[in-house]
């Protein structure tokens, strides 16, 4: 309104032939803005350039040109390169993850555990974001999707350190335990990949929950009653309707979800054991070293970067197919 | 559905709520534990640990370190993904899906290989690990959220209030700072603390282009490498605190700020 209304006045000003005396007016009429202005607007196709370079070299140097610079270092010998030493390109650093277990275990390692939480957190999460979109009161659910982002809010290592002091061997877990007399020695949670899991699916449930939560909030009530009243039991109203109408939620929240865990680097450290050691792990051992380890790294966390996307993009197909398959 | 399933699916939400909050109640409550050792159960309470945390030089200047580059990154991202924004919504193009593919891309690549692509980078480019380095990949890692938000908000923006501008003489540049900016800023004011928080509680990306100065992050990891003490819970609790308070005061102003500009 107040836009309007200074944007009438100006009019007003500019038809009685008086200089707009406000910052605006004053900017929009001093000559070397003018000029630029105009040479900026000369015509759309310029306009567009001007406004389109930064972007476009923005992504191509900084979103991309990474990614590009560890595929090229990926490719040669020695990295950094030293005084007088010739770099060779060479898919060494590529044949040496096949050949050795300790590279390609933990690899697969990570990509099941991946697998594996994100089907947990799916499970775990769907009935609660079920019941926010379906049960509660629209005032309530924004009340009630807010009580579950604050822990989120929270970081990666605080909410890690906070699940080793819940399983630790002198933990709330084990002391509750002890004291309702279920056990005499602590169980050893830590370390292991339970105690992982636990930490991933913490860190990692939002994530899935806010795309479920959306796709079902977006679900209209009245299919259910539509089911309903055809005769279909609670089951098959959830198997039929439900559960096919949200597979987009789910795709999406399963592909983020999937994407965050493989690459957890503190978490498995800190909470995984020497047998529960991921690739994450593996690949930031190259980076601790001196530099010539590098080649290797980079080599590795291409693999597992193009895997990742492989998996997650026929994941994607995969869904599709299904939603098509029922709309038929 | 019946009344059973319904108070089934009901716990079910609460068992959550107690899943994701009872950690960090005990970890809050074992930074007033009077011993050394961590674990249950706590005896005897104190507030030693915060009070050394608040004289600890190191605590505090790393807190400060944490602070100033989630601002410098956050003014980055907030910019440039403001503008990617404004390029890609609403114009049709050759190459924009290709444009907007590179744009969401840092946020899809998993934590260590976005952390081992910037170091690889950065030492390329002869960039030193520290401060930085850890402000410009914070920058570039934030950006695809900034434009994802700014693009839902200004795909609802009506396009008649730029077209009265420019009928009554503002040039496109005028336009867009009187009436596309201001429509803009509850979405610029959303993303920019949602940026803060991500660089904030980074840690895979403040730990491999970091110099000899931690973030807080960091310095939680390290002194959780070498034994738990209730020292690191108080200092948990602090940034727990900042966090969590800084979350909870967004979402409020953001949402009476959509709100009034809605209405």
């Amino acid at each position: 309104m107040r836009n309007d209304a200074t944007a009438s006045a100006n009019r007003v000003a500019v038809a009685r032939g008086k200089a707009d005396r406000t910052f605006w007016g004053r900017l929009a009429s001093w000559t070397p803005y003018r000029s630029l202005v105009r040479l900026a607007t000369a015509s759309p196709r310029r306009q567009f350039l001007i406004l389109a370079a930064f972007p476009l070299l923005w992504v191509l140097t900084q979103h991309l040109g990474p990614m590009l610079q560890m595929l090229r270092v990926s490719l040669t010998d020695a990295y950094p390169v030293a005084v007088g030493v010739e770099q060779h390109f060479t898919l060494d650093n590529y044949t040496r993850f096949f050949g050795e277990r300790i590279f390609w275990q933990p690899f697969f390692r990570t990509l099941t555990f991946a697998g594996v939480l994100t089907f947990c957190t799916l499970i775990l999460t769907y009935p609660v974001a079920y019941f926010l979109a379906r049960h509660v009161s629209r005032k309530n659910q924004m009340l009630m999707l807010l009580l579950l982002l604050i822990p989120f809010w929270v970081g990666e290592i605080v909410r890690t350190y906070a699940i080793m002091i819940l399983l630790g061997n002198t933990g709330a877990v084990n002391q509750a335990l002890k004291w309702l007399g279920w056990i005499d020695e602590p169980i050893p949670f830590m370390y292991t990949s339970f105690s992982m899991g636990i930490g991933i699916v913490y860190l990692t449930a939002l994530y899935m929950l806010l795309p479920l939560y959306s796709a079902l909030e977006k679900l209209p009530k009245s299919y259910h009653e539509a089911a309903a009243d055809l005769g279909a039991g609670a089951w098959t109203r959830f198997r039929r309707v439900t559960l096919p109408l949200t597979l987009e939620g789910i795709s999406s929240g399963c592909t983020l979800v999937f994407l965050i865990s493989t690459g957890f680097y503190a978490t498995p450290v800190l909470l995984g054991g020497p047998s529960t050691t991921v690739f994450s792990e593996t690949i930031a051992g190259f980076f601790h070293t001196a530099g010539d380890e590098w080649p290797t790294g980079a080599a590795f966390a291409t693999i597992m970067f193009l895997t990742a996307m492989v998996l997650t993009g026929v994941f994607q197909k995969l869904m599709q197919s299904l939603r098509k398959g029922d709309t038929k | 559905m019946n009344r059973g399933n319904r108070i089934l699916i009901g716990c079910t939400y609460w068992a959550f709520v107690l899943y994701v909050f009872v950690p960090l109640l005990l970890m809050i409550l074992m930074g007033f534990k009077d011993s050394k050792f961590i674990g249950f159960p706590i005896r005897s309470w104190t507030l030693d640990w915060y009070t050394g945390v608040f004289s600890d030089g190191e605590v505090l200047s790393t807190l400060g370190y944490s602070l100033v580059i989630a601002v410098l990154s956050t003014l980055i991202s907030v910019a440039v993904g403001t503008w990617i924004a404004v390029l890609l919504e609403g114009r049709k193009f050759l190459g924009r899906t290709a444009i907007f593919g590179l744009t969401i891309l840092p946020a899809l690549i998993p934590g260590i290989i976005s952390a081992i692509a910037f170091r690889i980078y950065a030492r390329w480019l002869g960039v030193e690990p520290g401060m930085g380095a850890i402000i410009w990949s914070h920058a570039v890692h934030n950006v695809p959220f900034v434009a994802l938000v700014v693009m839902a908000r200004l795909s609802t923006l009506p396009k008649s209030q730029i077209e009265a501008a420019r009928d009554l003489g503002a040039d496109p540049i005028i336009a867009f700072l009187r009436i596309t900016l201001p429509y803009l800023v509850p979405a610029i004011l959303g993303a920019s603390i949602f940026c803060l928080l991500l660089s904030f509680d980074d840690f895979v990306r403040s730990f491999f282009l970091g110099g000899y100065e931690p973030t807080l992050p960091v310095l939680i990891f390290a002194k959780l490498r070498s034994g738990m003490s209730p020292e690191i819970n108080a200092i948990a609790t602090v940034a727990l605190v900042l966090t969590a308070g800084l979350g909870i005061w967004a979402e409020r102003f953001t949402r009476r700020m959509k709100k009034e500009t809605n209405t």
